[in-house]
Parts: structure tokens; C-alpha cells; sequence
């Protein structure tokens, strides 16, 4: 079969790493680009910026999936058909517990499904689940830049201004009941792409995690919002995390 | 929910009785078994299917309590345990292999459960994910490792009915049990069992840390042309003890961790 660009991506089988870093904002891939060696553009079609370069040699990639788990899914789909099978999301998410301050790190373990697009694929009560190992790589990249991380379940939500301004929905009550929920379960970010990398990372056995920013804190009694939009340390932890991965992979390969 | 004497309710366990790191096995007949594992083990209580053993590994106070089957008894166990000041719980039994690699007398350690139950959803809206502690999981891989045991690290499906999953063609919802199964089959799932979504949901409620390590029942015993002789070495390979190593391994494991955490 013909190597055929993926139709919404745009790339083909070899054009990217196996491993391959997720954030939502295509405007991001530069940035994170920036910290590969050897980074180039290598498409751009609708939402999905990608640049390849490589990290201790090896090939990494950036792609942006757009907001939502929708064009999140067709992303990681054509990136597994171009061969790669290991994603790290890199965003930023609002704190859902006091103790997460703005500007602080969330290492994501797994996901609440608050959303449609994994119905899919998987019953409901299938959990969205990240990767013992790229949890475990990006909690020690994160004692590696000093960052501040905290280590737990995000939600993964459809609607951003459901959750920023749930008093103006039809269904605010629901909406409010259940984020309580989702607190009382400690759950300590919201975002609204990593319960469908985690699915998929499943369904398609691929190694799957995610690292935020805690950009704002809707949770903490604050007199004036703190704001943080400062994405390097996030993006340095998730490329340190990268290379651990690397290196484990490499050893792990030398052992067989 | 205390007694008047003190003790909870159905586990008559006080604060004080158990250590803050619990393994749970299923079936009450197990506990002696894993309590042999400890050093000083001696039996607290035992009440319905809830029987406790305390004793120490490596100087630290650590505990066995059974369940009973199914996420309703083990939902009023955790609740219990945790009163009583538990905070690690480490589910420890025997599962039915879902993947094909999965074989008898391997053991399988759980990152997270499929809420294939009823219990949870009085807890957490359906899609609150059930995940193991990583801390948990990390140390059971490396019990496994120091065991010399086969091991595979993913998800178990966490089910109410036993017979709906060995027997679903003679259920009335066989088509909707047979659609579901191969479902989690697709996504991977490694084993199945009754009680681990219950401890990792409520752990994340109340901020402790659940993991789980299962015994794999893998190839079918009573397949036709299976041998004698294969049969024999199958029922060998399906011994407790193999998944009980690997639990207390990966305890001294936690256990060494936490020190290192806590200096």
C-alpha cells in the first residue's frame, strides 16, 4: 500500500517519532518544538501543527490536537497508523483542589470520561488510565526541573464554559452536583483532552500520560485570581520526561 | 459505624488494630495463609466473611482482612479499615485471564478497574475512573521482578456476577454480557475479578492508596485433549502462595519506599 499523508494530520508513516507530545494549541508546537534538536515544521492542516526533531538522537514529535476529545481522537489515531505509540499531553488545566496553586504541575494517573467521544469506543465504566511509566517519568522530570507536581486524576471535559460558568446552563444543577463529586474524588485539574488519549492508549495498547499547568485555581479563596500562562516549566518537564523514557526504553531493549 | 463496645460495625476491628498497610484477599480461608507471611501474626477478629490478622513486615505493623465476594462487602470493609486508621490497601486473590497471554500461575498487578458493578455508583458518577495508587503499582511490579513470578501490569474488569462471566450464554442479558466482555477484551484488559474498582474509588475519596495483585486462572483445565499430565502442571501453577509472594514482596517494597519518603 501506498504511503498516503493520514487525511486530517497530514502526515505519513515515518514522518514522526514513536515518541510524540500532545498539546491542544496549535500556536504551542513551536515552543515545544524549540526544546527537540534539529526541530522542523513537518505539517499543517486544520488544528494539526507537527514538528519532528530528536531528543538523545532519537525521534520526537510535537502535535497540537485542537480543544476537545473529539479532534484529540482522529490525532491519535493517525499518529498511531505513522507508527507512534507513546504520548504525553502538555497543557494547561484549572486546579480542582485548595492545595494546587497557579503556576504548580498536574501528572496525570487518570481521567474522568465527562465526555462523549470515548463512548465511542468503550462502555463507561472502563477507566481511562495512564501509563505506569510515563507517570513515573514525568514525576521524576518534574524533581528534575523543580517543579512544584501533584499526581492524580484530571477531568476531561466537553464544555469549557460548562465548567467556568455552570449557573448559565439549562443544566446547571447537574453540572454543579457533579463537580463536587469530582472534587470529593480528588480529582485535581480540568482539561479536556486526556480521557481520550488514555482510552485509545488502551484499546491500541500504546503508552499513554500527561502533564499540565495549573494556569488558575477556580478552588483557592483568592481576593484577585491568580494567573499563570508562563508554559516553560511544564513543557521542560515533559521533555525531560521524554528523554527518562528514552534511556529506560534503550536500556530495557539492550536487556532482551 | 461504631458499636457501643468500640469496635465498627461488621469488621469489630478498634482504631489500633490493624496496621496502615492491609492486604485483602477475598475469601476469609485465606487469611491464616497470608498471615503466615508476617512475623508475630495473630488473629483481632473475625465477624461474618471479615477475618483480620496483625503482625509485622520489616518491624512494621501491617494486616490481612477479607472481604467476603463482591464490592458490597468490600465497600463496608474498606469504610472500616479506614476508620480504624488503614491507609495502603493491597487486594490480593485469584482472577480469570483476558488476555492471551495471560497464563495460569502468572499474576496479573492492576493499574485501574473497569466499574463493571453496582457498589461504586453510590459513590462517584460512572465516569470516575477506578485507578490504583502508582506508587502501589510500581512497588507490586517490582515484588513480582524480586519473586522471579510472570507478571502483567494493566487492567482487571471489577464484575458483580461470577456466573455472567464464566457461564453468560445461559443469562437472559447473554448478548449485552458477551458484547461488553469483548469490549474490555479490546481494550485491553488483563484479568477479571469482583472486588478491586470498590477499593481503588473509594481510595480516591478518602485519599489512600489501593493497588491490587491477582493470581491468573488462564488456560481452560477442562479444555478436551488437554493431558493428564498438562492438567496436573496447570493445577500446580494455580497456587496461592505464588500471588501471596509477590503481595508480600511488594509490601517490603512500599514499606522501604515509604521510610525513604518520610527521611
Amino acid at each position: 500500500m501506498a504511503n498516503e499523508a493520514l487525511h486530517h494530520v497530514q502526515l505519513r508513516r515515518g514522518d514522526v517519532g514513536r515518541y510524540v507530545l500532545l498539546p491542544g494549541d496549535p500556536g504551542r508546537c513551536e515552543l515545544i518544538a524549540a526544546s527537540f534538536d534539529d526541530a522542523r515544521l513537518i505539517a499543517h492542516n486544520r488544528e494539526y501543527r507537527t514538528y519532528t526533531g530528536t531528543l538523545l538522537g532519537e525521534p520526537v514529535s510535537v502535535t497540537s490536537t485542537g480543544i476537545g476529545c473529539p479532534s484529540t481522537a482522529i490525532a491519535v489515531e493517525e499518529l498511531i497508523a505513522c507508527g507512534a505509540d507513546t504520548f504525553i499531553r502538555v497543557g494547561t488545566s484549572g486546579g480542582m483542589q485548595p492545595d494546587l496553586v497557579a503556576g504548580d504541575l498536574a501528572i496525570i494517573t487518570g481521567a474522568i470520561r465527562d465526555e462523549g467521544t470515548t463512548a465511542h469506543y468503550m462502555p463507561a465504566e472502563f477507566p481511562a488510565v495512564a501509563d505506569p511509566d510515563v507517570v513515573a517519568a514525568l514525576r521524576a522530570a518534574a524533581r528534575r526541573t523543580g517543579c512544584v507536581a501533584h499526581c492524580g486524576i484530571a477531568h476531561s471535559k466537553d464544555s469549557f464554559y460548562g465548567q467556568h460558568q455552570p449557573q448559565r446552563m439549562p443544566v446547571a444543577d447537574q453540572l454543579l452536583e457533579r463537580w463536587k463529586a469530582w472534587r470529593m474524588g480528588g480529582a485535581i485539574c480540568s482539561e479536556m483532552e486526556a480521557a481520550a488519549i488514555f482510552v485509545l492508549g488502551s484499546i491500541y495498547r500504546v503508552r499513554t500520560g500527561g502533564v499540565m499547568l495549573i494556569a488558575a485555581n477556580q478552588e483557592r479563596d483568592e481576593p484577585v485570581r491568580t494567573v499563570v500562562h508562563d508554559l516553560h516549566g511544564v513543557i521542560a518537564t515533559a521533555v525531560e520526561a521524554l528523554r527518562i523514557l528514552i534511556d529506560a526504553d534503550r536500556t530495557a531493549r539492550r536487556s532482551i | 459505624m461504631k458499636d457501643p463496645d468500640g469496635r465498627q460495625h461488621h469488621i469489630h476491628l478498634r482504631h489500633g488494630d490493624v496496621g496502615r498497610y492491609v492486604l485483602l484477599p477475598g475469601d476469609p480461608g485465606r487469611c491464616e495463609v497470608i498471615a503466615a507471611s508476617f512475623d508475630d501474626a495473630r488473629l483481632v477478629a473475625h465477624h461474618r466473611e471479615f477475618r483480620t490478622y496483625t503482625g509485622t513486615l520489616l518491624g512494621e505493623p501491617v494486616s490481612v482482612t477479607s472481604t467476603g465476594i463482591g464490592c458490597p462487602s468490600t465497600a463496608i470493609a474498606v469504610e472500616e479499615l479506614i476508620a480504624c486508621g488503614a491507609d495502603t490497601f493491597i487486594r490480593v486473590g485469584t482472577s480469570g485471564g483476558m488476555q492471551p497471554e495471560c497464563h495460569t500461575g502468572d499474576v496479573a498487578v492492576l493499574t485501574a478497574a473497569i466499574r463493571d458493578e453496582g457498589t461504586t455508583l453510590h459513590y462517584m458518577p460512572v465516569e470516575f475512573p477506578a485507578i490504583a495508587d502508582p506508587d502501589v503499582v510500581l512497588a507490586l511490579r517490582e515484588g513480582a521482578r524480586r519473586a522471579g513470578i510472570p507478571f502483567h501490569v494493566g487492567i482487571t474488569q471489577s464484575k458483580d456476577s461470577f456466573y455472567g462471566e464464566v457461564e453468560p450464554q445461559r443469562m437472559p442479558v447473554d448478548a449485552r454480557l458477551l458484547q461488553r466482555w469483548k469490549a474490555w477484551v479490546a481494550g485491553g484488559a488483563i484479568c477479571s475479578e469482583m472486588e478491586a474498582s470498590t477499593i481503588f474509588v473509594l481510595s480516591s475519596i478518602y485519599r489512600t492508596r489501593g493497588g491490587g495483585v491477582m493470581l491468573i486462572a488462564g488456560e481452560d483445565m477442562a479444555a478436551p485433549g488437554l493431558t493428564a499430565a498438562e492438567q496436573q502442571r496447570l493445577r500446580g501453577l494455580l497456587d496461592i502462595h505464588r500471588v501471596i509472594r509477590v503481595a508480600i514482596e511488594g509490601l517490603k517494597v512500599l514499606i522501604e519506599h515509604d521510610r525513604a519518603a518520610a527521611r
